[in-house]
């Protein structure tokens, strides 16, 4: 059958240049450049530049740096992001979440009120402490966890408030976004179900640095101040039963 | 079951070889190793079942491939904007061929255009079977024996007449 086709074909040739020629095949090519010297010149040429190509390119690159390449490495990178992603993407159902809220409360409340000091502590108080689990991004399964967690996302973050005088215990926490950058939210339950929370952000084009203070907004009150590059709140209803220990939690007498 | 031990030894096996690969369409060694990290991050995502070397090679070796083509085209994109803004495109990277020590055909190779410059490199240095070559590129295997031999008479004009040299080459780094 092979005999039929004319010899050499263009694969033939180059199986013959780049040595994947087998021995019957080779003899055959042989004999065919013996009788075929000008084009025998020129594919003898390729051979040697094959050859040479690879004396001059066949190295392997130098180890250095191979390390990050590792699969293990790879794989840890890679594990990093997608849990940075995650975030991520919380962050972004969260923005989506609180300007949802915030319209709402915008139609609902004066305008002027979402502009107050820490408006979106409150909005993210009345959307995260009536929905609890379902909506943390991290909870507190011992103690100093949550104290961890805040570290991870916020340079030079505060201790968080302690608020075991007045039965509240850290729960969970959850990153949300602001237009100046990432803020948090951790939530305080005591016994009885009560929920205080615990609000982060960075200051804003419109509350820079904010003057210790307490405001009242329907059935919430946020007492507020800044200390450490970022703004803080504490949010509880109205009626909850020890305002003075919050008030100590976020005015202690050393600051 | 895939024994994960056993797949990421093949991968440590084939890495110089890849990184090696990266080079070649990067001609940069730190976009080259950037080019591996997306190639392996890709490979490790789509692992599915076990592969014999050669058919890894290949494998990583496509990924590798798509993934520069892809990111050549962005840049050219970027370029292209940078260019109706008025700006011009950084200039070329410097190649890694050219810290050989200079030899006619490597000279030679340089000179060629992109895709007969990779197509000679995967044959004659990586020696990749003109079949992996036809899938890397997705064209048919005739047309890799045409495309092959065009670019071994282009070698041949460009470092026609050169005595081949005994020089002892070596990398520079």
């Amino acid at each position: 059958m092979n005999d039929t086709r004319p010899f050499p074909s263009e694969t033939d040739i180059h199986a013959w240049v780049d040595g994947r020629m087998d021995v019957a095949g080779c003899v055959r090519m042989e004999a065919w450049l013996a009788s075929n010297l000008r084009r025998a010149e020129e594919i003898r040429g390729w051979q040697r530049d094959a050859q040479q190509l690879r004396a001059a390119l066949g190295g392997l690159p130098p180890a250095a740096g191979q390390r990050t390449l590792d699969p293990t490495m790879i794989r840890a990178r890679r594990r990093r992001r997608v849990r940075a992603r995650i975030a991520m993407a919380a962050v972004l159902v969260l923005t989506l979440g609180v300007g949802m809220v915030g319209g709402w409360q915008a139609r609902r409340m004066a305008a002027p009120a979402a502009s107050a000091p820490m408006a979106d502590a409150l909005q993210a108080y009345r959307m995260f402490a009536s929905n609890r689990h379902l909506n943390l991004d991290v909870t507190q399964h011992e103690p100093g966890q949550l104290q961890g967690w805040l570290r991870q996302h916020f340079r030079n973050a505060p201790r968080l408030p302690d608020l075991d005088g007045a039965g509240f215990h850290p729960v969970g926490a959850r990153l949300l976004a602001t237009d100046s950058g990432p803020a948090a939210m951790v939530l305080y339950q005591n016994a009885e179900g009560g929920a205080i929370s615990f609000y982060i952000r960075p200051p804003s084009p419109s509350h820079g640095v904010l003057p210790r203070g307490q405001r009242r907004d329907g059935q919430l009150v946020a007492t507020y101040w800044s200390g450490n590059g970022y703004n803080y709140a504490l949010v509880s209803p109205v009626n909850a039963s020890d305002v003075r220990v919050i008030r100590e939690a976020a005015f202690p007498p050393s600051i | 079951m895939r024994d994960p031990t056993f797949s990421d030894d093949q991968l440590r096996e084939l890495l110089p070889r890849l990184r090696r690969f990266a080079r070649w369409l990067t001609r940069d060694a730190d976009s080259a190793d950037d080019l591996v990290q997306a190639t392996l991050e890709r490979a490790l995502i789509r692992w599915g079942s076990r592969r014999d070397d050669a058919a890894l090679r290949a494998w990583l070796f496509s990924i590798a491939y798509r993934q520069f083509i892809d990111d050549k085209r962005r840049a050219r994109r970027h370029a292209l904007m940078l260019e109706l803004l008025g700006r011009s495109a950084p200039a070329e990277q410097a190649s890694v061929e050219r810290e050989v020590v200079a030899q006619s055909v490597v000279q030679a190779l340089e000179r060629l255009p992109d895709e007969q410059r990779h197509l000679l490199l995967w044959v004659s240095v990586e020696g990749l079977s003109y079949c992996e070559v036809a899938d890397l590129l997705d064209i048919p295997i005739g047309t890799v024996m045409s495309r092959l031999s065009r670019a071994r008479s282009a070698l041949r004009r460009l470092g026609d007449g050169e005595v081949p040299r005994t020089t002892v080459l070596r990398l520079l780094k």
